[in-house]
């Protein structure tokens, strides 16, 4: 058996992988232009703050180049090619009921209406460019919560200085090069504001769908967790696989105040003709906490590194992540931590699976500032390799000011031993379905930290990856 | 090689960018990624010199190509010695480099099949005035070979020093590196191994100091190219004042490389209040069949230790000044010959003063051979 190798094959992904026609959308021209800026902004009926924003970051994405000595090649990602606003005929529903039949098919397929019912407090979908549901329980409304998109929040003169204060300040437009083309093009997203002392006792959820081909999604999502709040967001994504590339470049900034709490849980399950070049960020204050959960499986290209700012004493970071790179993906994932405030505290969990020719990064980097009395953070990142054709680094950096501090740092990089899958065969199971036990068991710290619905489609993903023949 | 990144902002230095560069890099704001230096450059027109022999200019150094270009084009004679295959040579080949005087050394060893050989390193400066030395050795180590290297690095807070090494490791070649960064105002440090053969192995050893307004640049690379080779690479450092510190660490574990190891881990040790202290150790994996693993703890003497040793009547300042002490008593005991013992001694002198380094002397240092 040692010299056999597990040969996986093609990845059954029709439950992500069907399309529905664009027939009747709006659908504005390739490229990227002032013309189409300002028609995405008026389209919006903006503010004139919000429109000078995206002029300014056009100008910012025309002139900066992407880092040429890291990171995976974006060479086939071509801005004259993509259509950065599609929008299906349809308004925004807060009845299931009113959106469009294929719509309603499509979210229906993915399992989101379901999730809603089970155990959610709010829910919002995006489909294309364009929030096409939206809807919250009336006893979270009650508390005071704000759920709603972004160009609702703007239109809403209690909601508009409060955007306007918050949106572009910790993720701003010359962060990097595709942070200004998502200020300048950006639709959709979501808009969660939990006053103080409010804690919800279950999750808001965003999904994400990008039905249209050769197109980009630019959702913003502003989250603001008040002092003493609680909250738990979740966020999916998927696509359907084309042949053209497609683009998600989204921005999510968190603003999570003293004593507050917000977990943030992802599965990003974008098909394999995706650039995700996504960025997030949170900042927290004192005594606060933040946690990601993070699932990354599909995307042609990734650059993902959710950040954590901790500005204030005694906050708190967690973060737990797992990347599934299969054949054709090439995913640079982490996250980045800076530790500010005194006695702060910073966990990083991550495991990454390559495959079938897959490339993994983990990169990630943890800043300890001068003030940081007493901070600790630890690192552990595991890979696993699981065919000799795949390829997975670790590219950690970590810089650290202050004499108190405490560091560590561990990375493992292996494979399934030959000696455990004899173990599982001796016992009845297949080579393959042996294998599939290891890494679901590889993955399960992650799952674990997910809600149930997602920790299930987070292991049919890793089902799905893992099927094939042995060769 | 390329000379398109020397540029030249005075007519007597040159500038030397991305240098001790890891194969693969990170986001560029965190400024670990390289180091950027200016040194001297004197004009050799016209003159010629003993060069290494061609093979040598295959061999990966640890400070890059830009390094090896200057240091070749400032080192007079390159000095090449040759260690016929199954003797054992027993006196060591020591490069000894005056920091005082700015020497800049280029040498090649080639240690035949079967063959045994120690190879010192001895950078020695007490001069309070600028000056830029540099050392570049390069070592093919063939089948069975097993080579010692020792590198001393002893200069004043006032010098400059590039320490750039680069070693090609035959079927069964073995490689034991101790390096001693034990001063220097900037000193940079490379050592890259090629461990192309079966069963090749290195084991690396760095331990440092950087005080006051010192810089120290260190940037490992291990290239796991045959298979079933071995990397155990150790670095452990105390960071006073206000120096800084950046580490690059890489294990490449090639395809085809199967049945290969490589392991990692450095102990920071971090006593000044104004340090800046960066470390990057990277795994890059292109080969299931192989295990890769690194660390790396950094932090301060914990309060509780600090507490235990005051009860027992050390300041805290003493109970530090213990780890320093052990770190140049380890470089004294393992200083094989006379002028790296003399530069790990003289450091001692000007760190922890005369008298601790005269016990040092006399209570730890090996029997030296005086005409080694």
């Amino acid at each position: 058996m040692s010299g056999g190798r597990t040969k996986v094959a093609d990845v059954d992904r029709s439950l992500y992988d069907f399309t529905k026609s664009e027939e009747g959308y709006e659908r504005y021209e390739d490229g990227l232009t002032p013309d189409i800026v300002r028609s995405i902004s008026a389209k919006k009926e903006e503010p004139e703050w919000m429109l000078e924003m995206r002029l300014r970051a056009l100008d910012l994405y025309h002139g900066r180049d992407m880092a040429t000595n890291w990171g995976p090649s974006i060479a086939g990602l071509d801005l004259d090619h993509i259509s950065t606003y599609v929008s299906p005929k349809t308004k925004q529903a807060k009845d299931w009921n009113d959106v469009p039949k294929d719509i309603k098919d499509t979210f229906e397929r993915l399992g989101i209406p379901e999730a809603e019912r089970e155990s959610l407090a709010g829910v919002g979908a995006q489909y294309d460019s364009e929030i096409v549901y939206h809807n919250m329980r009336e006893e979270v409304a009650k508390q005071g919560v704000i759920y709603t998109t972004i160009e609702d929040a703007l239109h809403d003169p209690t909601w508009e200085p409060v955007v306007h204060e918050y949106f572009g300040t910790l993720i701003p437009p010359t962060d990097h090069k595709f942070a200004a083309l998502h200020y300048a093009v950006w639709s959709g997203g979501s808009f969660v504001y939990v006053p103080e002392g409010v804690t919800l006792d279950y999750p808001l959820q965003s999904y994400f769908r990008l039905n249209a081909q050769g197109a980009g999604q630019f959702e913003h999502t502003l989250i603001i967790v008040e002092p003493g709040a609680d909250l738990h967001f979740i966020e999916g994504c998927s696509a359907p696989k084309y042949y053209e590339a497609n683009l998600h470049a989204g921005a999510v900034e968190l603003f999570v105040k003293d004593g507050a709490r917000l977990r943030y849980s992802t599965i990003e399950n974008w098909s394999k003709n995706m650039y995700n070049l996504n960025t997030k960020r949170a900042t927290i204050g004192t005594d606060s906490k933040m946690e990601w959960v993070s699932g990354s499986f599909g995307s042609h290209v990734s650059y993902l590194y959710p950040t954590t700012i901790l500005a204030g004493d005694r906050g708190s970071c967690e973060f737990t992540g797992i990347t599934f790179a299969g054949a054709t993906q090439d995913l640079d994932t982490g996250c980045k931590v800076i530790l500010n405030g005194a006695d702060t505290t910073a966990s990083v969990n991550t495991k990454s699976i390559s495959k079938d020719g897959g490339v993994n990064t983990f990169r990630s980097s943890v800043v300890v500032g001068r003030h940081a009395d007493r901070a600790r953070c630890t690192v552990s990142c595991q890979s696993l390799m699981l065919d000799n054709i795949s390829r997975s680094d670790t590219i950690p950096a970590m810089d650290v000011r202050n004499s108190t501090a405490q560091v560590g740092h561990e990375a493992t990089i292996g494979r399934i031993s030959d000696d455990t899958v004899l173990y599982l065969m001796s016992r009845g199971c297949s080579e393959a379905e042996a294998r599939t036990l290891v890494v679901n068991g590889f993955a399960n710290p992650v799952s674990k930290e997910l809600p149930m619905e997602y920790a299930v489609e987070m292991n049919n993903l890793i089902k799905l990856e893992m099927e094939g023949a042995i060769g | 090689m390329s000379t398109e990144s020397i540029q030249t902002p005075m007519a007597d230095t040159v500038t030397l960018g991305r240098v001790n560069q890891p194969p693969a890099q990170t986001w560029n704001r965190l400024h670990v990624n390289d180091i950027t230096l200016t040194v001297p450059k004197i004009s050799r027109k016209g003159d010629v010199y003993f060069a290494l022999p061609q093979l040598f200019s295959k061999v990966e150094t640890g400070m890059g190509e830009k390094v090896t270009a200057w240091v070749t084009s400032q080192a007079a004679d390159a000095r090449y010695v040759e260690v016929p295959a199954h003797t054992v040579r027993e006196e060591p080949v020591v490069i000894a480099v005056d920091a005082d005087k700015g020497e800049v050394v280029d040498t090649g060893v080639m240690v035949r099949e079967g063959a045994t050989a120690t190879i010192v390193v001895a950078v020695t400066g007490t001069s309070d005035k600028p000056s830029t030395s540099a050392s570049l050795l390069r070592v093919i180590a063939e089948s069975g070979a097993h080579v010692s290297v020792i590198e001393v690095i002893g200069a004043t807070d006032a010098q400059q020093h590039l320490e750039s090494v680069g070693i090609h490791a035959d079927d069964d070649a073995r490689i034991d590196v101790r390096q001693y960064a034990l001063g220097g105002g900037t000193v940079a440090v490379g050592f890259a191994a090629d461990l192309a053969g079966r069963r090749a192995r290195v084991d690396l050893n760095t331990r440092y100091l950087a005080s006051g307004h010192e810089t120290l640049d260190i940037n490992h690379v291990v290239r796991q190219r045959g298979r079933d080779t071995r990397a155990q690479i150790s670095e452990s450092g105390v960071l006073d004042g206000s120096a800084k510190k950046s580490l690059r660490a890489t294990i490449d574990l090639i395809h085809g490389g199967r049945g290969s190891k490589g392991s990692e881990a450095e102990t920071v040790l971090v006593i000044g209040d104004n340090v800046v202290n960066k470390t990057m150790p990277v795994i890059l994996c292109d080969e299931d069949d192989v295990a890769g693993n690194h660390g790396a703890t950094i932090g301060s003497v914990s309060p509780e230790q600090i507490a235990y040793l005051e009860d027992r009547g050390l300041s805290r300042r003493e109970a530090e000044q213990l780890f320093v002490r052990a770190l140049f008593e380890d470089a004294i005991i393992h200083s094989p010959e006379k002028r790296s013992h003399e530069a790990a001694v003289r450091r001692a002198e000007a760190v922890l003063g005369a008298d601790v380094a005269h016990d040092f002397d006399e209570g730890v240092s090996p029997v030296l051979d005086e005409e080694a």
